[in-house]
C-alpha cells in the first residue's frame, strides 16, 4: 500500500483545488495515466500516475483543497513501496525455512558406555598387538590403561612357548647384521654346481673353494669389493680377505682370512685351525672378525643344497656351497657318477652386473672342475 | 504463536525486558528511529519512549563508555554496535573499564551491561562489515562472550544476557538474522549461561560450533550420517566461560573432535578447546582435535568472501580424515 | 568580568538559490571555461551515480553510497587541490578521486567486492575509502606531519561527513592539527544526516565548524550546493594550509538527496517532503540556470553533453564488468610483504579446495 502526495505542481505552490477526477476507488491504472485534474492559482494541471496500481483511496472530492505533500490517491501493491531490506550494508538472504532442532540438550548428552581410558600411544600399541582394550584391566592413576596392562594381557593369550629372553651377543649382532643386510643389499643369487675331476687328488675342499675364489676374483675384480650405498661409491680391494662363517653354540662367528691371495694351501689350513679354535675358545679378536672383502659358506658341511646366503654389507658377494653328494651326471652322451658340489652365489646388484657375477661363478667353477 | 527469524527474536527479548525491567536501557546508533540498521531494535522507540531508547551521536568509544557510565549508575544498558568491525574504538572502554570495574572496587561496584553487535561474513558487504574476533575478547577475564545461533537462543541467550549481572559481549552472526524461523515463546525463560547445548546426539566424533556456523555444521552431520558416521553437535553458545566439561563429555564418548569456527585460526576460540581437550581428554582421542576455521588472511572483499567462510564439504573432509586414524 | 575570548563564523555564498551572483564572484568564477570545467564533471558524476545505483540494483554491485545532490561538494573540493596536495577521502567522494586521476571503474570494483579497486594507479596521493567513521582523519594529520617534517608545501584535504564529527579521532585529530600547526584543510560534508540520525541529534554545537575554535584555528560554513563557494573556499583554505601551515575546517552545507546506501531505505526516517524542499537548491540546476544567463549554455549544449555522459558511463561499465575476477589466494598475496612459511599448507589448501567453498 502506497499514498500518493500532492506534488509541487510548479514553483512552490502551497495548495491545489481538485478540478476533476478521471479515475475512482477500485480502478487498475497504469503509470504516466492522468489520474485527475487540479486548479492551481495559476493553471488546471493534469496529475499522472506515478507507478502502475490499483487505486484504493481517493482523499478528495471535486472542490477540495489539498495542500501541496498532503495525501491524495491511496495505491494497493504499489511496485514503488521499497521493501524494507532490513539491512544497511549487502543483503541478508531470507528463506522459507522453519527451524526444527527437535530436542536441543543443556549441557552433554547423556552418557552411553563407559570408555576406556588410554592414551593415544597406548592404543596403537594395543591395536598392534592386536588387543581389545574393553578387555584391559587398567592400572594407571587416572584408571587408565598403561603400556605394560595391554602387554600383559598380550602375554597372557600368546601361547607358552617359554621364557622370552632379548638376544645378547653374536645372536644380536647376527639379528641387527641380517636386517641391515636385508633393508640395504638389492640381492640375487645364482645356483650352479661344480662337477668334480676324477681324475683330482685328495685335497683339503674347503681351501680349494678359497684358492678358487681368488682365482674368480682375479677374473671379476668387481665381487670382491665394499659398496657404500649412501654415498653411492664403491671401492675394490686389492687384498682378497675372505669371512670364512663357523657356526658355534653361541651362534654364527665369522673370522677373516686375510690376504688369501699371498698364501699358500698349507698356511691357509693352518690359519683356518687357528681360527677355529680361537673361535670355540671365544678368544677370537675382534680384528680377526673385522675386513672381510667377500664371504665364503660352507653350510654343506652340514646340510644343504642350495641358498641364498645373505650378503654382509659392505662386501657385495658371498658364495655358498653345500653338501657334495655324488650323483649321476651326462657326459658325452654317457651316464657317469661324479662328485657335485651345489654352490650358491649372492651378488648386491647395486654394485655387481649380472655379467660380472656369472663369469665370476663360471670362474670358481672352471677352477673347482679343474683342479 | 508466530514463527521468528533470529534478529525478530532479539527484537523479541529486548521489548519483554524492557517491559518488566525499567532500567533497561537501549542506545547506540540508527536504533531509535531507524530501528537499528538490522531492525533488531524496531518498534522499541514507539513502545518505550526517547528516554529508554536513545540514538547516540556517531562514537564508538563514547557508545561504550556511556553504558559502562549507566551500568555502574544502576541501569542496565544494552548497547549496540552497529557492527563487530566497529566495537574496537571501544575496546578501551570494554577492556580497562567494564571487564574490570567489580574486581577493582572489590564488588562495590559493576558493569551490568550488554554489549551487542552483528558479526560475520557471507552478506556480501563492504569491508569491515564481517568480523569475527571474538577471540579478541574471549581472552579478557572479567568478560562473558555469548553467541546465539538460532532464534530461540537468541532471545533466552539476550534474556539472560541482560539480567547477567557482569558484562557480556553479545555477538550476533548477521547472515543467520533472517536465516530460518522458528517457534519462539515470548515468555521471558532465559537460557543458561556458561554452558554448552546439544543439538545432536551422535557416537562417532563430536562437531564444536557456535554461532553463524551451527547451520553448516548441522548440515554436514546431517550429510555424514548418510555415509554412516554419526555425529555429535555442540552450539558452544557461551564463548567464555568456556563449559569444557560438556566437550569433554562428548569426546569421551566419540573419541574424536572437529572445532568449527569463522574467525582466523591462528589465536582462535578453537586453539583454546583444542588444548583443553589435550590437556583432559587425551585419554580418549582416538585421532588428533582437528580445527576447521577462517583462513589466517582479513576477511575478503565480497568477490572472493565465498572462499573464505568454512563450508559442509570443509566440515566433511576433516571429519573423514579422522575416522580412520587409530 | 571580562571576555577572553569570542569567536565568529562566516558563511560563504558566491551564487545564491536563485542562480544569482551575491557578492563578489571570485576570479576563476569570471572564467565561464572554469564553470563549464565544474558543470560537466558535475553532470557526469550524477549521470554515473545513478547508473551505479541500476548496478547495485540489477546485482552487478554492492552496497553503494550515492553522491545524488552532493556533486557541489566534491567537484568543488577535487578542483581546490593541486596534483601533490594529499586527499583522504571518506567513503563517498568518487567523483573527487575521478578528477584525481583514479579510474572510475577502479572505484566501482571497490563497491564491487574486489580491493584491487583500492590499487589506483596513482598510489600516494590518494588514500583509499575509510570505512571506520572518522577513522581517516587520524591518518591526514599524520601524513600532514609528514609533509611538515618535509618542508613540502602541500596541503591534505581530510574530508568527512557529519556524523564523524561526534567520533573521538575527529577530535584528536583537529587538536594535535591545532597544536601542531599542520598543513591540513578539514573538509565536512555536512549532508545533515549520519545514516538516520538527523544533523540535530549528533551535537548541539549551532555550526560545526566552531569545533575549530575548540582546536585553535578558523572554522567557516560554505553553502555546499555552490560549487564556485566550494572550490574558492577550500582553495583559500588549502593555500592558507600549505603557506601558512596553518589547519582550517571549512563545514560544507548540503543535502543527502538519497538514501545513505542503497540498502538503507530513508523513508523510514526521513519527513517526507524534505527531500524535494531541498532539492530547489540543487547545484547542478543552480550552475546550470547561472550558465544560461549569461549565455555560457544552451539547451543544445546540454542535450550534447547528457548524451557525452551517457557514453562515457556506458564506457566505465564495460571496463568493471570486464574485469576477470581475482585468485583466491589473492587473500594471502598481501598479507605480508613475504608470506611467512607457516601459512604455506592454508595457502595451499586455498589453492586446491578453495575453489569447492561454499
Amino acid at each position: 500500500m502506497s499514498v500518493f502526495h500532492l506534488p509541487d505542481l510548479g514553483e512552490g505552490l502551497a495548495e491545489a483545488e481538485i478540478h476533476e477526477w478521471y479515475v475512482k476507488e477500485g480502478d487498475t491504472v497504469t503509470v504516466d495515466q492522468p489520474l485527475v485534474s487540479m486548479e492551481t492559482a495559476k493553471a488546471v494541471v493534469d496529475v499522472p500516475a506515478p507507478h502502475a496500481g490499483k487505486i484504493v483511496k481517493l482523499y478528495g472530492k471535486k472542490g477540495d483543497i489539498i495542500q501541496t505533500h498532503a495525501p491524495l490517491i491511496e495505491f494497493e501493491g504499489s511496485a514503488s513501496v521499497q521493501k524494507d531490506k532490513g539491512t544497511v550494508v549487502g543483503n541478508l538472504e531470507e528463506s522459507s525455512a522453519v527451524l526444527d532442532e527437535g530436542d536441543m540438550i543443556i549441557g552433554a548428552a547423556k552418557k552411553t558406555a563407559n570408555t576406556v581410558k588410554a592414551m593415544p600411544a597406548v592404543r596403537a600399541l594395543a591395536k598392534q598387538l592386536n588387543v581389545d582394550l574393553t578387555a584391559v584391566t587398567p592400572s594407571g592413576p587416572q584408571g587408565q590403561i598403561t603400556v605394560d596392562d595391554v602387554k600383559k594381557l598380550a602375554g597372557q593369550h600368546a601361547p607358552k612357548l617359554g621364557n622370552v629372553e632379548a638376544l645378547h651377543g653374536v645372536r644380536r649382532f647376527m639379528a641387527i647384521a641380517m636386517q641391515k643386510s636385508h633393508q640395504e643389499v638389492v640381492p640375487v643369487t645364482i645356483i650352479d654346481d661344480a662337477v668334480e675331476n676324477p681324475a683330482s687328488q685328495e685335497k683339503d675342499f674347503t681351501v680349494c673353494m678359497l684358492q678358487a675364489l681368488v682365482a674368480a676374483i682375479h677374473a671379476e675384480p668387481a665381487l670382491n669389493a665394499w659398496y657404500d650405498g649412501k654415498n653411492m661409491e664403491r671401492c675394490i680391494h686389492q687384498e682378497v680377505n675372505i669371512g670364512l662363517a663357523m657356526d658355534t653354540p653361541e651362534g654364527l662367528f665369522v673370522p677373516v682370512l686375510k690376504n688369501v691371495e699371498k698364501k699358500t694351501p698349507t698356511e691357509l689350513r693352518t690359519e683356518i685351525d687357528a681360527l677355529k679354535k680361537s673361535v670355540r675358545a671365544r678368544t677370537v679378536a675382534p680384528s680377526e672378525l673385522q675386513g672381510a672383502t667377500i664371504t665364503l659358506s660352507n653350510f654343506g658341511t652340514i646340510a644343504g643344497r642350495y641358498s641364498n646366503p645373505i650378503i654382509v654389507p659392505p662386501t657385495v658377494a658371498i658364495l655358498g656351497c653345500g653338501k657334495v653328494r655324488e650323483e649321476v651326471v651326462a657326459r658325452e652322451g654317457k651316464m657317469e657318477i661324479r662328485k657335485v658340489a651345489p654352490l650358491s652365489l649372492t651378488f648386491d646388484h647395486r654394485a655387481v652386473t649380472g655379467g660380472e657375477a656369472t663369469r665370476f661363478l663360471a670362474a670358481i667353477i672352471k677352477y673347482l672342475e679343474e683342479a | 504463536m508466530a514463527e521468528i527469524t533470529l534478529v525478530e527474536a532479539i527484537t523479541q527479548a529486548l521489548a519483554y525486558e524492557m517491559k518488566v525491567d525499567p532500567n533497561v536501557i537501549v542506545l547506540g546508533e540508527d536504533i531509535a528511529k531507524n530501528g537499528g540498521v538490522f531492525r533488531a531494535t524496531v518498534g522499541l522507540l514507539d513502545k518505550f519512549g526517547p528516554e529508554r531508547v536513545r540514538d547516540t551521536p556517531l562514537a564508538e568509544s563514547m557508545i561504550g563508555g556511556l553504558a559502562i557510565g549507566m551500568a555502574i549508575a544502576g541501569l542496565k544498558p544494552v548497547a549496540e554496535f552497529q557492527f563487530m568491525g566497529f566495537i574496537y574504538p571501544a575496546l578501551d572502554q570494554i577492556i580497562n573499564h567494564a571487564a574490570r570495574i567489580r574486581n577493582r572496587t572489590r564488588g562495590r561496584m559493576s558493569c551490568p551491561a550488554v554489549f551487542r553487535a552483528p558479526y560475520g561474513c557471507g552478506i556480501r558487504a563492504p569491508e569491515h562489515h564481517s568480523e569475527s574476533t571474538e577471540a579478541l575478547f574471549a581472552h579478557i577475564p572479567g568478560l562473558r562472550v555469548v553467541m546465539p545461533s538460532s532464534p530461540a537462543r537468541a532471545y533466552g541467550l539476550l534474556l539472560a544476557s541482560i539480567r547477567d549481572p557482569d558484562p557480556v559481549v553479545f555477538l550476533e552472526p548477521s547472515r543467520l538474522y533472517r536465516w530460518a524461523k522458528q517457534e519462539v515463546r515470548d515468555d521471558g525463560k532465559a537460557l543458561p549461561l556458561d554452558v554448552c547445548f546439544t543439538l545432536r546426539v551422535g557416537t562417532d566424533v563430536t562437531l564444536v560450533t557456535w554461532g553463524s556456523l551451527v547451520k553448516e555444521t548441522l548440515a554436514a552431520a546431517e550429510m555424514l550420517a548418510k555415509e554412516g558416521i554419526s555425529a555429535e553437535v555442540i552450539d558452544v553458545a557461551t564463548i567464555k566461560p568456556l563449559d569444557i566439561e560438556t566437550i569433554l563429555a562428548s569426546v569421551e564418548k566419540t573419541g574424536r573432535c572437529v572445532i568449527v569456527h569463522e574467525g582466523a585460526r591462528t589465536g582462535g576460540v578453537g586453539a583454546d578447546i583444542s588444548a583443553q581437550l589435550a590437556e583432559r581428554g587425551l585419554m580418549f582421542l582416538k585421532a588428533p582435535v582437528q580445527r576447521v576455521t577462517g583462513y589466517d588472511t582479513i576477511v575478503p572483499y565480497a568477490r572472493l568472501e565465498k572462499f573464505y567462510l568454512p563450508s559442509e564439504k570443509h566440515i566433511i573432509s576433516a571429519v573423514q580424515q579422522i575416522m580412520e586414524f587409530a | 568580568m571580562k571576555i577572553v575570548a569570542q569567536f565568529e563564523i562566516p558563511y560563504f555564498q558566491f551564487l545564491n538559490e536563485d542562480s544569482q551572483v551575491v557578492g563578489d564572484l571570485p576570479n576563476f568564477a569570471k572564467d565561464p571555461a572554469n564553470l563549464l570545467r565544474l558543470y560537466r564533471l558535475m553532470v557526469l558524476s550524477r549521470v554515473l551515480d545513478a547508473k551505479a545505483i541500476a548496478l547495485q540494483r540489477t546485482g552487478k554491485m554492492g552496497t553503494y553510497p550515492s553522491t545524488r545532490g552532493q556533486e557541489a561538494v566534491f567537484i568543488g573540493m577535487g578542483d581546490a587541490m593541486l596534483p601533490d596536495d594529499i586527499f583522504v577521502p571518506y567513503y563517498r567522494e568518487i567523483p573527487t578521486l575521478m578528477q584525481r586521476g583514479v579510474k572510475a571503474s577502479d572505484l566501482l570494483l571497490y563497491w564491487g567486492g574486489d580491493e584491487r579497486g583500492n590499487y589506483f594507479a596513482d598510489p600516494k596521493k590518494n588514500l583509499p575509502f575509510a570505512v571506520p567513521i572518522g577513522s581517516q582523519a587520524l591518518h591526514a594529520v599524520g601524513i600532514a606531519t609528514a609533509l611538515k617534517i618535509r618542508h613540502q608545501k602541500n596541503a591534505v584535504i581530510a574530508v568527512c561527513g557529519d556524523g564523524a564529527t561526534s567520533q573521538g579521532d575527529f577530535y584528536e585529530a583537529m587538536n594535535v592539527a591545532g597544536v601542531w600547526k599542520l598543513p591540513v584543510v578539514f573538509v565536512v560534508s555536512n549532508n545533515q544526516w549520519a545514516i538516520s540520525v538527523p544533523r540535530s541529534a549528533q551535537t548541539a554545537a549551532k555550526t560545526i565548524a566552531q569545533k575549530a575554535i575548540a582546536a585553535g584555528f578558523s572554522g567557516e560554513q560554505v553553502d555546499g550546493n555552490d560549487v564556485i563557494a566550494v572550490r574558492e573556499r577550500i582553495a583559500q583554505a588549502a593555500e592558507k594550509a600549505r603557506s601558512q601551515q596553518e589547519p582550517t575546517l571549512v563545514e560544507v552545507l548540503c543535502y543527502r538527496q538519497s538514501d545513505h546506501t542503497t540498502a538503507d531505505d530513508a523513508s523510514r526516517y526521513e519527513q517526507k517532503g524534505i527531500r524535494e524542499e531541498e532539492w530547489k537548491k540543487e547545484p547542478i540546476a543552480r550552475l546550470r540556470r547561472y550558465l544560461e544567463s549569461i549565455k555560457a549554455w544552451s539547451p543544445e549544449q546540454e542535450e550534447a553533453l547528457q548524451t557525452e555522459c551517457t557514453n562515457e558511463v556506458v564506457k566505465i561499465v564495460a571496463e568493471y564488468e570486464g574485469v576477470v575476477p581475482d585468485e583466491p589466494t589473492a587473500m594471502f598475496d598481501h598479507l605480508y610483504a613475504t608470506l611467512p612459511d607457516i601459512y604455506a599448507d592454508q595457502y595451499e589448501m586455498l589453492k586446491n579446495i578453495g575453489g569447492t567453498n561454499g
